[in-house]
């Protein structure tokens, strides 16, 4: 694609680039503003106005547009793959850790487990009723979901040769396939190595966790002798953005060949020893000493 | 007295300047790993590539290039213009991760204001956080290496919005433990 046009803006704590072939209408810059807007009105655990820090307070029923019920859907199957492990009441744990809308990033004492889902949320369709206050966090899959409304709007407006960024979590549409260069888990100024995106959406999770690389940190299992590590960086290529960037998540979570049994996907997970485990279909190629 | 002066004076004003003059050291350490390792710079034998455009003469005030202006001369004491002091220093830094709260022990070997070395700890501090061991079909490879972005020709990088949050927070506090 040649590109005609790029709409660099910062939204939701995100740097966002939309290159498009063709330039972008003002119109359509300012629906795209208004679609973001509105999204983080609905999901910001961050905003005090915001439609889920209603539930936060007291709980009750919210009601949420359309898509909210792809959401739902959504993390309903990876609560289930990844033993609820994967959850959107992950939000109680994340401000317990200090993570708060005060970023106060004192933790409240420790590590303390989600609640499960059935005793505290009804997630039926895009009609959500909490009996009680709940935190309720869709950041696992909420900022692909956005991109790919973004990308729905680009589509409506006559635009068919895009590439939506916000900051990594990427979709591309067009003839023409893009070089990605996937970012190196401690070294922002390198790439480990390279994947063809094209038509479909990329997504990037990274917990920079440890060292790897160094050969030094090996933990071994004792039963078996083999080498032991956790992930430390993946990426998920799919068809729409919010799965690419839900699965990303639940690879830290749950072997590829479980989600793969639900969703397709090529992966590339790299794990704190400094190898990487990739999908046989993957396009594109990890970079060897 | 002047440790605890400068190291006090950090942590109260740990702000949004305080970050950014940390990323520039992150920055500029592992630049300086992967680009002076092994190289001793001599104001009389530049490298080829850099004579054209700047005088041999010339310290640059720019932290883009700390080993040109630092390592002129072996000194014993620290020189008066040496902002931290030589040693390996270590800290713990936490960052928010899609498991939860984690913890990074980071590791930086400084020298004339250099950092010469940089090693990460692993600090498994989620109990939720899984182990996983080898037993998949799809591909593995043992062994993957960073290659350098500018040297290769890509559209677009992808990477995380949480880079080296943790890894940023213990090079601060390295930052004030260091200074002179």
């Amino acid at each position: 694609m040649a590109v005609g046009g790029s709409f660099v803006f910062e939204a939701i704590g995100t740097r966002w680039q939309i290159d498009t072939a063709a330039p972008l209408e003002p119109e359509v810059r300012a629906a795209i503003a208004g679609l973001i807007e509105n999204y983080d009105a609905l999901y910001s655990r961050f905003r005090p106005d915001s439609a889920v820090a209603a539930l936060t307070a007291g709980g009750g029923r919210l009601e949420l547009p359309a898509h909210g019920a792809a959401l739902g859907r959504l993390y309903r199957r990876l609560y289930r793959l990844t033993d609820g492990s994967m959850s959107p009441l992950v939000g109680s744990v994340l401000e317990h850790s200090g993570y708060d809308a005060h970023y106060s990033f004192t933790p409240k004492g420790p590590p303390a487990p989600a609640r499960a889902w059935d005793a505290t949320l009804d997630w039926e369709g895009s009609v959500v009723t909490a009996a009680g206050p709940v935190t309720l966090d869709v950041g696992a899959a909420g900022k692909g979901q956005l991109v790919d409304l973004v990308g729905g709007l680009l589509t409506g407006a006559g635009h068919t040769e895009f590439l939506v960024d916000a900051s990594g979590d990427m979709l591309h549409s067009g003839t023409t396939a893009l070089t990605v260069g996937l970012e190196h888990p401690y070294d922002p100024t390198r790439a480990i190595g390279t994947v063809q995106l094209h038509g479909r959406a990329l997504c990037a999770s990274a917990s920079n966790r440890r060292s790897w690389g160094d050969g030094l940190h090996h933990v071994v299992d004792a039963r078996t002798g083999t080498s032991v590590s956790t992930v430390v960086a993946t990426w998920v290529l799919a068809a729409d953005t919010m799965t690419a960037d839900a699965l990303a998540t639940a690879l830290f979570l749950a072997e590829p060949d479980v989600l793969a049994g639900e969703f397709t996907f090529d992966f590339v997970q790299v794990f704190s020893d400094g190898h990487a485990r990739f999908s046989p279909t993957l396009n594109g190629a990890l970079f060897t000493p | 007295m002047k440790d605890l002066e400068a190291g006090s004076a950090d942590t109260s004003t740990r702000s949004l300047t305080g970050k950014r003059v940390l990323h520039a050291l992150a920055a500029a350490s592992l630049l300086g790993v992967a680009g002076c390792a092994g190289t001793a710079p001599s104001p009389g034998s530049e490298p080829a590539g850099e004579a054209a455009s700047s005088a041999p003469a010339e310290a640059p005030a720019s932290s883009a290039a700390p080993e040109a202006s630092a390592g002129a001369e072996p000194t014993e004491a620290a020189p008066a213009d040496q902002t931290y002091e030589d040693g390996e220093f270590t800290q713990v830094g936490s960052y928010v991760s899609p498991g939860g709260t984690e913890e990074i022990g980071v590791s930086l070997t400084l020298e004339k204001d250099v950092v010469t070395a940089v090693t990460t700890e692993p600090m498994p501090s989620n109990p939720t956080a899984k182990l996983y061991q080898e037993r998949f079909s799809g591909g593995i490879q043992e062994e993957i290496v960073g290659k350098k972005l500018d040297e290769l020709k890509v559209d677009k990088v992808a990477g995380s919005s949480l880079t080296s949050g943790g890894f940023a927070e213990a090079t601060d506090l390295i930052k004030s433990e260091a200074k002179l």
